[in-house]
């Protein structure tokens, strides 16, 4: 009857079962989970004192608050000591994050997401592959560093520099990732090589997608979750968090919208403060879920501004000119905690101050397709002080819509800037900051790479410097660029062909079976053909590493220790380990560091003792801790007084220990740490004193003046191209699915909902073009093609299609342009135009499983 | 659904591993693995398009609601396959689901769930579809609930 096997039993974890603490790999929210394994063959009772869980199994649970066991949470794994074991991952009754043991369905599926090679995880990497006639064959660790260290030494020693070795790494939390295994990355890349064409997972290049703020002074993870329950007014600009950080949304925002937090306000404002319930603007091209929720609850309190694509900044700077004609900031605010002297140039150049406002308004309208009614509406609900002259506290939430707009470095500026001239970071139920996709764990030696345009940037494109040719030796970790890299298709293509040509190189005459001489042939290849060789370090065998040339096994999220931060509240937790990982797959940071050694060795060999010893890097790191602790260190002295944090880098975490997080379990503590009296101490919310800048002062930017779209974008709206094209599309997430779907893909659970990417179509054009919901669509341009099931939906408007960004029935990336923002080159994943048509015929069998009702649709 | 012989095979695959080694007193098997009583819950007759019925099923302490859709369903009895019932706890957090214009609708969270599709999840936070109660019609159209696919929520056993 149902489309996946079900269950209607659970097992039960007995009074003896390890449990552990651990963090959902998945979102940014970092929801508490916990852990129970025991051995197959025994099982506990329903009495309380008869379960690990210590809870009355004998009558049915208490909604919203009762332990929380789904048919996901369970599976069966093999350890490395040949047994089985049930694995319970259930979340956590005592998080400050998830309360009442919320979740989502993505979270749902860590225990059915762990390895077993009697599930459809089987897919797992177990052992490196090389590429031998063609075709992948199991080596060593041994063999397949040799090799790789052979091929690496060799580039870097004719050429002198490490200009040739190209990197795309992941650099977050959560996902088996966390700060062990960034460090573990950067120390190998940055302390033993010094690659400088590295890129950061889906980007193509080294960058933060967020310098507009930081350069003003203002690190994107500054709020905690209590500033979205406490707000007057929360902003959601381009972020969807009901179905991408869900549980943020269920149990910090929609309470607030509910009018459920007063109380919590109460405590947190001033004497004689107004506290009412929440009012929520969105601003987004979408009718998203976490907008039409709110308009459910209380249509009065909700705002939507749908700004054409791409004139966000326009957008946010005319919100800032309406604070400023209306008087709504705090004079001695301005004077004492921002810099005067560039306050003016942002004045003139982006609140136009002398532009008669009538005029400025009418083109603001023109430029971004908003209502001037709107956007002052907008400015009164963000920073109108409350009766009683209260300033208001607004918290400014944006992600992969301003992050992933064309202009990257301005959109996100503009936001920071409107925000902070409504004194609206620092204080409780403010806040201007990133929502988050993936958790974070940036901890990495320096770089050579540079900073923005205006700090020695923008970093070189590492996507173009490839597809140009250039490079030799490609390393990918835990990223799968053919899916996630902007303009994957012509990616995909050029990659191929140049892995492709070293292939058939070194297939001519057979590949030599001797270690050194498949090293040297490798070289001689690379030299011969511009080929590429190509290296995968990943959970599974990739889109991407389907092409490669070496392939390495990496292990995934509890089979090992691991720390992350989450990004609501940069809440630090230990994630503890509970099963090991597939076959001889390796923690990231091991696999860099025996790397490191194999070059410390071949260096050795040589007698260049003073290279090896660079590569030595990781030679006392025998634990996950030792790797985590060796990593804090390069944090810089954190024995600060707390007005002194914005000092400290966002994830400082110098003086944490595991003990002390096993210690403080779900509560964690939040980054930036500092140590006082020698204990560690965390930070709740940032810049209640000083901003992240030399003097402590925020730093002002003037932004570009309206430009229209960059020339990747604008050649098709004119002419015969703007026929052609006749529609702008942008992507994002869907709520059931993580990222590239790099589990999800093998789970019944998730393809049986999302068996294919979708696009949504509002009815108008769908009627014109004869398109139903479960019609097969094919949406194209110059870029790129890709095929979607048709949603028809009032969440788009018409000339404007969404499509899922990424599915591993394909991606919308196979169509997005290859521009990047000039000061940043960061991509502009979320806009371009497209045609779109129906594909003849249809797939019964898919309409008849799958669903299309409406999913913004809640009254 | 009709399992295809490749399917049939995979299901068992699932569970021989799982029964095997499940030598305790529970054996892990795929819903229905209980023996649930049939009770009558209503008669293709009476049932209005959209016009839900509520009933305990399988037992006082829970809910279940049957609905005829008016469009053939996945699991649906009655000469057009479009009656169809299922646990009405919300299989996120367990509060009531509602049957709203041909849907359910979780007030808590606003999981939606879509009943023609074996109350698959379409949006919303719960990680599986309702669980559905298979449902036989007898010849004077009484229509009976025979079993639970899937784990009533708040519960470790649905019976
Ligand atoms: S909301 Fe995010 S962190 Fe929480 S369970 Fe879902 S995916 Fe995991
Ligand atoms: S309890 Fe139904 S959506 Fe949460």
């Amino acid at each position: 009857m149902s489309n996946i096997g079900r269950r209607d039993a659970l097992p039960i974890p007995p009074t003896n079962a390890e449990v552990k603490n651990t963090v959902c790999q998945y979102c940014t929210v970092g929801c508490g989970y916990k852990v129970y394994t025991w051995p197959v063959g025994s099982q506990g009772g329903l009495a309380a004192n008869q379960n690990a869980f210590g809870v009355d199994l004998r009558n049915p649970q208490n909604p919203l608050g009762g332990l929380v066991y789904t048919e996901t949470m369970h599976s069966i794994v093999t350890r490395r000591d040949g047994r089985q074991y049930h694995v319970v991952i259930v979340p956590a009754n005592d998080s400050p994050i998830n309360y009442k043991r919320d979740h989502s369905s993505r979270g749902a599926t860590n225990a059915i997401a762990t390895w077993s090679d009697a599930r459809a995880t089987k897919e797992r990497l177990k052992y490196p592959l090389l590429r031998l006639g063609d075709q992948f064959q199991v080596i060593t660790w041994d063999e397949a560093l040799t090799i790789l260290a052979g091929v690496a030494k060799g580039i870097r020693d004719k050429d002198g520099n490490d200009d040739n070795i190209a990197v795309k790494a992941f650099d977050h939390g959560g996902s088996g990732a966390g700060f062990e295994n960034n460090w573990g990355v950067g120390s190998l890349f940055f302390k033993g090589f010094s690659v400088k064409h590295i890129a950061i997972h889906n980007r193509p290049a080294y960058n933060s997608e967020v310098w507009g703020s930081r350069e003003r002074g203002v690190h994107e993870l500054n709020y905690d979750a209590i500033d979205a329950r406490v707000a007057d007014t929360i902003v959601l600009w381009g972020a969807n968090p009901y179905e991408t950080a869900s549980v943020f949304y269920t149990e910090h925002m929609q309470p607030n919208i509910q009018g459920a937090t007063l109380e919590e306000k109460q405590k947190n404002f001033s004497k004689g403060e107004p506290a009412e319930a929440g009012y929520l603007i969105v601003i987004d091209p979408r009718r998203i879920s976490s907008l039409t929720i709110a308009e459910t609850i209380a249509k009065e309190r909700t705002l939507h501004l749908r700004p054409n694509l791409g004139t966000d900044y326009i957008l946010a700077n005319a919100i800032a000119r309406v604070m400023w004609e209306r008087k709504y900031y705090d004079q001695k605010f301005l004077q004492t905690r921002t810099d005067m002297a560039k306050f003016e140039e942002y004045k003139e150049k982006s609140l136009k101050a002398a532009t008669p406002y009538a005029q400025f308004m009418a083109d603001v309208e023109r430029i971004t397709g908003v209502k001037r009614a709107d956007i002052e509406k907008a400015a009164d609900w963000i920073a109108k002080p409350k009766a009683g002259g209260f300033a208001r506290r607004t918290l400014t939430i944006y992600e992969k819509g301003i992050i992933w707009n064309m202009k990257n470095y301005d959109q996100v500026a503009a936001i920071v800037q409107m925000a902070v001239l409504g004194n609206n970071v620092g204080r409780a139920g403010t806040g201007c900051g990133r929502l988050g996709g993936h958790q974070e764990g940036y901890v990495r030696p320096s770089s050579p790479t540079p900073g923005s345009i205006y700090n020695g940037g923008p970093p070189v494109n590492v996507d173009k410097y490839l597809t140009d040719g250039k490079g030799k030796l490609y390393w990918v970790i835990g990223t799968n660029p053919y899916l996630s890299t902007p303009n994957s298709q012509y990616f995909r293509k050029r990659i191929r062909e140049r892995t492709k040509a070293l292939s058939d190189f070194l297939g001519q005459a057979g590949e030599p079976g001797p270690t050194q001489e498949l090293v040297a042939k490798i070289l001689e290849g690379l030299d011969a053909t511009g080929g590429l060789f190509m290296v995968v370090q990943d959970l599974y065998l990739t889109h991407t590493a389907q092409d490669a040339h070496l392939v390495l096994p990496a292990s995934a999220w509890g089979e090992a220790n691991q720390t992350s931060v989450n990004c609501n509240s940069r809440l630090l937790r230990l994630y503890e380990k509970f099963m090991d990982p597939p076959g001889e797959a390796k923690q990231d940071w091991e696999i860099c560091k025996l790397m490191g050694l194999k070059m410390a060795e071949l260096y050795r060999a040589e007698g260049k003792e003073k290279e090896a010893a660079r590569f030595e890097f990781g030679k006392n790191w025998r634990t996950d801790e030792d790797v985590f602790l060796d990593g804090g260190n390069s944090y810089p002295n954190n024995a600060i007084p707390a007005s002194e944090e914005a000092t400290l880098p966002a994830e400082c975490y110098k003086g944490v220990t595991y003990a002390f997080l096993r210690q403080v379990g779900q509560q964690g503590i939040r980054t930036p740490v500092r140590i006082e009296n020698g204990k560690p101490v965390g930070t709740l919310r940032r810049y209640s004193v000083k901003f992240g800048t030399k003097d402590g002062k925020f730093s002002w930017y003037a932004t570009d003046d309206w430009e229209g779209y960059p020339a990747e974008v604008a050649k098709y709206l004119e002419g015969d191209m703007a026929q052609k094209y006749p529609f702008w599309m942008t992507t994002g997430r869907a709520q059931a699915v993580w990222q590239t779907m790099y589990n999800d893909r093998f789970l019944p659970e998730k393809t049986s909902l999302l068996p294919m990417p979708y696009v949504e179509i509002s009815p108008q054009d769908a009627q014109r073009l004869g398109l139903k919901n479960g019609d097969l669509a094919q949406v194209w341009n110059e870029e790129g093609n890709a095929t979607f099931v048709v949603m028809v939906t009032d969440s788009v408007s018409p000339g404007l299609i969404f499509t899922m960004m990424f599915h591993h029935l394909g991606s919308a990336n196979n169509l997005t342009p290859g521009y990047t923002d000039p000061k940043t080159t960061i991509p502009w994943y979320k806009g371009t135009r497209v045609a779109i048509r129906k594909i003849r015929g249809s797939l019964p069998d898919l309409q008849d499983t799958t669903s299309f009702l409406q999913q913004n649709k809640f009254d | 659904m009709v399992l295809s012989r490749r399917r049939i095979v995979q299901v068992l695959g699932g569970v021989t591993m799982a029964s095997l080694t499940g030598a305790g007193k529970a054996q892990f098997w795929f819903a229905p693995s209980l023996t649930y009583p049939a009770i009558k819950v209503g008669n293709v007759n009476s049932l209005k398009n959209n016009d839900p019925v509520y009933f305990n099923y399988p037992d006082a302490r829970s809910q279940g609601i049957l609905v005829k859709l008016g469009r053939p369903a996945i699991g649906g009895v009655g000469r057009d396959r479009d009656i169809v019932a299922f646990s009405a706890a919300c299989t996120h957090m367990g509060c009531g689901v509602q049957y709203k214009g041909g849907r359910f609708l979780c007030p808590c969270h606003y999981t939606m769930f879509d009943p023609a599709k074996a109350a698959a999840v379409y949006q919303g936070l719960a990680s599986t579809g309702l669980p559905q109660i298979q449902l036989g019609v007898a010849q004077n159209g009484d229509i009976f609930a025979r079993a639970v696919n899937g784990l009533i929520w708040g519960r470790v056993k649905n019976i």
